[in-house]
C-alpha cells in the first residue's frame, strides 16, 4: 500500500523553494541595474562646469577689450600658466553658497605647425599632475591667439609667429 | 485496493503550478515599476540641468519685446535670463532682477515657466556675482537628496552716461529763459556699430540711464535767492524715422503721471531716492533719469528710429542767463565712445539649480 503522506511535503517544500527564488530575484533585479546612470550624470556636471569656464575665460568683460584679445587668449600668446589655472579655477569652485568646489584639471594646447603641416601640442598648466586613475572629463575651446613676437608674445617657439586658432583641452575632475 | 489520496495531491499541483507561473509574471513586471522609483536622482538631475539651459542659454519668451518688459505676468510664457539666443550664458540685468524679484509667487509662477514637468517640484534657484555685489535666490532651504546643476555666466550691466552741466561746451550764450538739453539715441548706428549682444546697446531693450550733474555750476549766481531757482519743466521724448527728415514728439513727462509703473521711466532730483512724479519740478544740482528696458519700444516705431530726449528748464531771473543748453549747438549722442557714455559691462557669477 503506497503512502500519500509524502507527497504534500514535496510540494510544500517545491512551493518555498520557488518563493525563495523569486524573492532573490526580486531583490537582485531591483537593486544592481541603476548606479552607472548616477556616474553618467556626474560626468555630464563636470563636463558642463568646465565648458562655460573656458567659454567664460574667452569672453571679455568690455567691448574695447573685446576688440583687443579675450583674457584666455591673453594667457595664451603670454603662456601665463599661473594665469590659467587660477582664472579656471575661481570659475569652476565658486558656489553660490556654502563650501566651494574642489575640482583640479591639467590644460593642454593643440595648435598647427604651418612648415609640416601637421597637429602638435604642448602642455599649459595643471593643478595636479592626474595619475591616471581619476574621473577626469575632456573639455576644449577653439581661442583666436595672435602670436605675434612683436606684441609680446611668449608661446613655445615651435609654435608659428601668426594669428592663429589653437585648442584648448583641459582634463578636469573632482578632488 | 490502491488509496485514492493522490488525486488530491495532483489537482493541487496543477494549481500551484498555474499560481507560481502567474506569480512568476506578475514579478516580472515589478522589476519595471521599480526601475521608476530607483531613478528618482537621474531623473531630478536632468530637470535641473534642462533648468539650467533655459536660464542661462535661452532669451524666454516673449523675446520681443522681452518678457521682463511686460507688465503682465500672464503675458510671461517661459523665463529665461540669456539677453539673446545668440549670447549663451551672458545675462541680462534686468531679466535676472525681474526673476528674482516678489512679484512671481513662488512655486507656481515658476513651475508653469521654467521647471515644467509633471509633477510639481520644489526648487532652489540661486545667483551670486563673484565680486559678492550680488545675491539671490528664489525657492526652498534644500534637502538632503536632490537634482543639480551649475553654471557659470555674465550679468551685462547696461550702459549709463554722467553729463556735466557745468562744462562750458554745454553752456549756451543765448538770452533766453528757457533753455533745452538734448540727448540723441540713434537706432540704427548703435544696434549696427556692435553687432556682439554681450556689448550692444539697444534703446529698445535696454536699460538707459542719463544723469546730469552739477547745474547749479552751469548758471551764473544773483544775490537775490530768489533769482536763482532752476525748474525743469519737462522731458519730451521726440522720434525721428528714415523717411522723415524731422524730429515729432511723441510723448513727455506729463504724459506718465499717475502711471509710473507701465510708463517705466523714474526721475530721480538733486538724489532722492524715490522719483519725482510731476513736473514742474525745481531743481539744485543734478537729475537722473532710468529709462527701463521696453520704454522706448513704444517710442521708436523700430530698429532704424531715432530718439531725442528733451530737457527743458526755466530759469526764475526774468532776463535769462548763460545755462546748460545744446539748442543752438548740436545735441548730446549717447554713442560708443567711452568718453561720453559708460558702456555695457559684464560681470562673472554663477547660477545653481537644485530641483526635488
Amino acid at each position: 500500500m503506497v503512502n500519500a503522506a509524502g507527497q504534500l511535503f514535496t510540494i510544500e517544500g517545491v512551493a518555498a523553494g520557488l518563493i525563495m527564488l523569486l524573492t532573490a530575484y526580486i531583490i537582485v533585479g531591483t537593486t544592481s541595474l541603476y548606479t552607472p546612470g548616477d556616474t553618467h550624470i556626474s560626468d555630464m556636471q563636470l563636463e558642463q562646469l568646465g565648458n562655460d569656464a573656458l567659454h567664460m575665460m574667452n569672453t571679455p568683460n568690455t567691448s574695447a577689450a573685446a576688440s583687443i584679445e579675450t583674457p584666455l587668449a591673453y594667457i595664451i600668446r603670454t603662456n601665463d600658466t599661473e594665469q590659467f589655472g587660477q582664472q579656471f579655477l575661481w570659475f569652476c569652485n565658486n558656489t553660490t553658497g556654502g563650501t566651494n568646489d574642489n575640482i583640479q584639471f591639467s590644460a593642454d594646447i593643440y595648435y598647427r605647425n604651418n612648415a609640416t603641416n601637421s597637429v602638435n601640442h604642448y602642455h599649459l598648466s595643471e593643478s595636479r599632475i592626474p595619475s591616471g586613475g581619476e574621473q577626469s572629463m575632456r573639455v576644449t575651446e577653439w581661442v583666436l591667439v595672435d602670436n605675434n613676437l612683436f606684441i609680446g608674445a611668449n608661446m613655445p617657439a615651435e609654435v608659428d609667429n601668426r594669428y592663429q586658432e589653437v585648442l584648448v583641452e583641459v582634463l578636469l575632475w573632482r578632488n | 485496493m490502491l488509496d485514492d489520496g493522490g488525486n488530491l495531491s495532483i489537482d493541487f499541483l496543477a494549481g500551484m503550478t498555474i499560481f507560481m507561473v502567474a506569480l512568476i509574471w506578475v514579478a516580472n513586471i515589478v522589476p519595471g515599476l521599480l526601475i521608476g522609483l530607483q531613478s528618482r536622482s537621474i531623473d531630478l538631475d536632468a530637470i535641473a540641468y534642462r533648468t539650467g539651459v533655459i536660464l542661462v542659454e535661452d532669451p524666454g519668451m516673449p523675446a520681443t519685446p522681452s518678457w521682463d518688459t511686460m507688465t503682465e505676468k500672464t503675458e510671461i510664457l517661459r523665463f529665461g535670463l540669456s539677453a539673446s539666443k545668440d549670447s549663451p550664458n551672458i545675462l541680462k540685468l534686468n531679466k535676472v532682477e525681474q526673476f528674482f524679484c516678489t512679484s512671481f509667487s513662488y512655486p507656481t509662477d515658476y513651475q508653469s515657466r521654467v521647471i515644467f514637468g509633471d509633477r510639481p517640484y520644489r526648487f532652489n534657484i540661486s545667483l551670486k556675482t563673484f565680486d559678492a555685489l550680488m545675491t539671490k535666490s528664489v525657492g526652498d532651504i534644500k534637502p538632503d537628496g536632490y537634482g543639480y546643476i551649475r553654471r557659470l555666466v555674465k550679468i551685462k550691466y547696461p550702459s549709463n552716461t554722467t553729463i556735466d552741466a557745468g562744462l562750458k561746451k554745454y553752456r549756451n550764450s543765448e538770452n533766453v529763459t528757457y533753455h533745452t538739453f538734448s540727448i540723441d539715441l540713434n537706432c540704427t548706428e548703435l544696434i549696427g556699430e556692435q553687432p556682439n549682444l554681450a556689448y550692444q546697446i539697444n534703446p529698445r531693450q535696454d536699460r538707459i540711464q542719463v544723469n546730469i550733474t552739477n547745474l547749479s555750476g552751469a548758471r551764473v549766481w544773483h544775490k537775490d535767492p530768489l533769482s536763482n531757482i532752476i525748474t525743469m519743466e519737462n522731458i519730451e521724448f521726440e522720434r525721428k524715422n528714415p523717411q522723415t527728415s524731422v524730429f515729432t514728439v511723441v510723448t513727455n513727462y506729463t504724459d506718465c503721471i499717475g502711471y509710473p509703473v507701465t510708463c517705466k521711466f523714474f526721475a530721480y532730483i538733486d538724489g532722492a531716492t524715490t522719483y519725482n512724479p510731476n513736473v514742474p519740478v525745481i531743481v539744485n544740482d543734478n537729475i537722473s533719469v532710468r529709462f527701463s528696458p521696453g520704454y522706448f519700444y513704444g517710442i521708436a516705431s523700430d530698429d532704424n528710429s531715432q530718439i531725442r530726449i528733451k530737457y527743458t528748464f526755466r530759469l526764475s531771473h526774468a532776463d535769462g542767463d548763460n545755462f546748460f543748453n545744446n539748442s543752438f549747438t548740436s545735441p548730446y549722442f549717447y554713442n560708443y565712445s567711452p568718453s561720453q557714455v559708460t558702456q555695457p559691462k559684464l560681470t562673472e557669477g554663477a547660477l545653481e539649480v537644485a530641483i526635488w
